[in-house]
């Protein structure tokens, strides 16, 4: 085994190419996973029976069956009854469900943390219960939750590779397509792991500074 | 200090993965005796019939396992176990020793043949593409796909059919990685590829198990080259590509060879038409 720094330097346009795919999905996949988790634990919440044990059914589905079946249901089976999506789509779909649905559990820990007496605060001073949510319980609810969302986003960057089995260029699919065609593995996913323990130790830090922001909570 | 003990611990995990990578292999003439005492050579199969299946119940067969457990068979190894792979990861597993022979239609390419070790020739067989019924764009090689600019083209990763359509101008974005046959398949159904190529003969297998009427084969392609795969063996093990060769040529001589391949739709004539010399010096 050597390791050819020449061929690393050839490749790495490549793989950057996936790393930006990488990103992408992962952004856009805890964006989805933060709006379908606050959907998720609203829901859950409601009076009416046949909103909230449905909608908790659906969660637990999702949260009981591997991100990867998930994929090719997304891409290959849906096809089938006429939804036709594009990889990139599809993957985001897929991460973003999933990781909603554990986004969801954390959203109802953070309302229920929050202090019986607010809520009957909010009832006293007459607020709609629009108001009460927007402008007493989610504010003191989501600071607390932010660490704990920000760690499901760095596992979700971590599970972007299980895309590449839906076609999705990402960085380990690039990073496949590399040593397929010069028969050296080495080099490619070696990079590939400095390229996720990058940006995962910077994530970290991040995290850390949101701990430090958001985590105590004030009372 | 904290912060040093962590990447001091980084450190170690690295030096300790670079350590455990750099065992050195040992090189060895004595790679038949060491088969025929374990009872079995391992082979790298692609689960892509006609070349190579796996049964539901997890039988290995396909033309060249067939060939090669019989070939095996006359050397003293007493069986074979297969496992299945990508294209593309054959020849680093069989660099890194984990199989002793590729046995999947791996066609002799000359970057092929100066990374491993080829046998004479076993399988022969031309390129095909599946498109759709009436084959709206028209096409008629791996050039048309280049020309059209919103045409896209499915192909093994690593596989000859992926090069093909590189070499012929098509872009990396519009050359799709499909995993497998039956992927390949759903994703012409479902017009998310315009064409998916493999060899003429997996395709028309796949064909025929889709039974899909809105379908179509276009084969041979025009301008690709007929192309043979032989048994792909480690650099080192040039001995035991050596005694494959000599069982192989008796059993091609003996006409049992044809008897193995040509229920499959191969060709033994093809294949014992040409040589592994003059196939790795193609262009």
């Amino acid at each position: 085994m050597e390791w050819d720094w020449d061929f690393v330097w050839q490749i790495l346009p490549t793989l950057i190419q996936g790393v930006k795919i990488t990103i992408l999905a992962t952004l856009l996949g805890s964006v989805l996973a933060a709006v379908v988790g606050l959907a998720i634990a609203l829901l859950r919440r409601s009076p009416n029976r046949l909103i909230s044990r449905p909608v908790g059914f659906f969660a637990e589905f999702i949260r009981g069956t591997p991100l990867l079946v998930q994929l090719y249901f997304i891409f290959y089976v849906l096809p089938d009854i006429g939804i036709l999506l594009p990889p990139l789509v599809a993957g985001v779909i897929g991460l973003g469900l999933h990781y909603g649905t554990y986004a969801a559990e954390v959203y109802r820990a953070g309302i229920d943390n929050v202090p019986r007496g607010q809520w009957e605060a909010a009832k006293a001073c007459n607020l709609s219960a629009r108001q009460t949510w927007t402008h007493i319980i989610l504010p003191q609810a989501i600071p607390p939750m932010i660490p704990a969302l920000a760690n499901y986003f760095v596992a979700m960057f971590k599970e972007t590779p299980l895309l590449s089995a839906i076609t999705v260029l990402e960085l380990m699919n690039q990073a496949k397509l590399v040593a397929n065609s010069y028969y050296r593995y080495v080099e490619p996913m070696t990079l590939v792991g400095v390229f996720f323990l990058i940006i995962s130790l910077f994530s970290v830090i991040l995290l850390r500074w949101l701990e430090r922001r958001y985590g105590r909570i004030e009372r | 200090m904290k912060r040093f003990a962590t990447w001091a611990g980084v450190a170690g995990l690295a030096v300790a993965a670079t350590l455990a990578a750099t065992t050195p292999g040992s090189a060895d003439d004595s790679k038949l005796e060491q088969l025929k005492e374990q009872g079995f050579a391992r082979l790298a199969i692609a689960n892509e019939p006609p070349y190579t299946a796996v049964a539901a119940d997890g039988k290995v067969s396909g033309a060249a396992p067939d060939v090669a457990r019989e070939v095996f068979k006359r050397l003293g190894v007493a069986d074979v176990v297969a496992s299945i792979s990508e294209y593309g990861a054959m020849i680093p597993g069989l660099q890194a020793g984990r199989f002793d022979v590729v046995t999947a239609g791996l066609f002799m390419k000359p970057e092929r043949c100066a990374a491993v070790a080829y046998s004479e020739p076993v399988l022969c067989d031309a390129e095909a593409m599946l498109v759709k019924k009436g084959n709206p764009k028209g096409f008629k090689s791996y050039e048309d796909v280049a020309k059209d600019t919103s045409a896209t083209i499915g192909a093994p990763g690593g596989g000859t059919e992926e090069k093909l359509a590189l070499n012929a101008g098509v872009p990396r974005d519009r050359v799709i990685v499909v995993p497998d046959g039956q992927s390949g398949l759903k994703m012409v159904q479902d017009g998310r590829i315009d064409a998916y190529s493999l060899p003429v003969l997996s395709i028309n297998d796949l064909m025929k198990k889709a039974n899909d009427p809105n379908l179509e084969v276009i084969a041979p392609v025009q301008g690709a080259p007929v192309y043979c795969d032989g048994a792909a063996f480690n650099k080192k093990d040039t001995a035991l590509r050596d005694a494959f060769n000599v069982e192989l040529a008796k059993m091609k001589k003996s006409g049992e060879f044809a008897k193995i391949i040509e229920p499959y739709g191969f060709s033994a004539a093809a294949a014992m038409s040409t040589t592994t010399e003059k196939l790795c010096s193609a262009k």
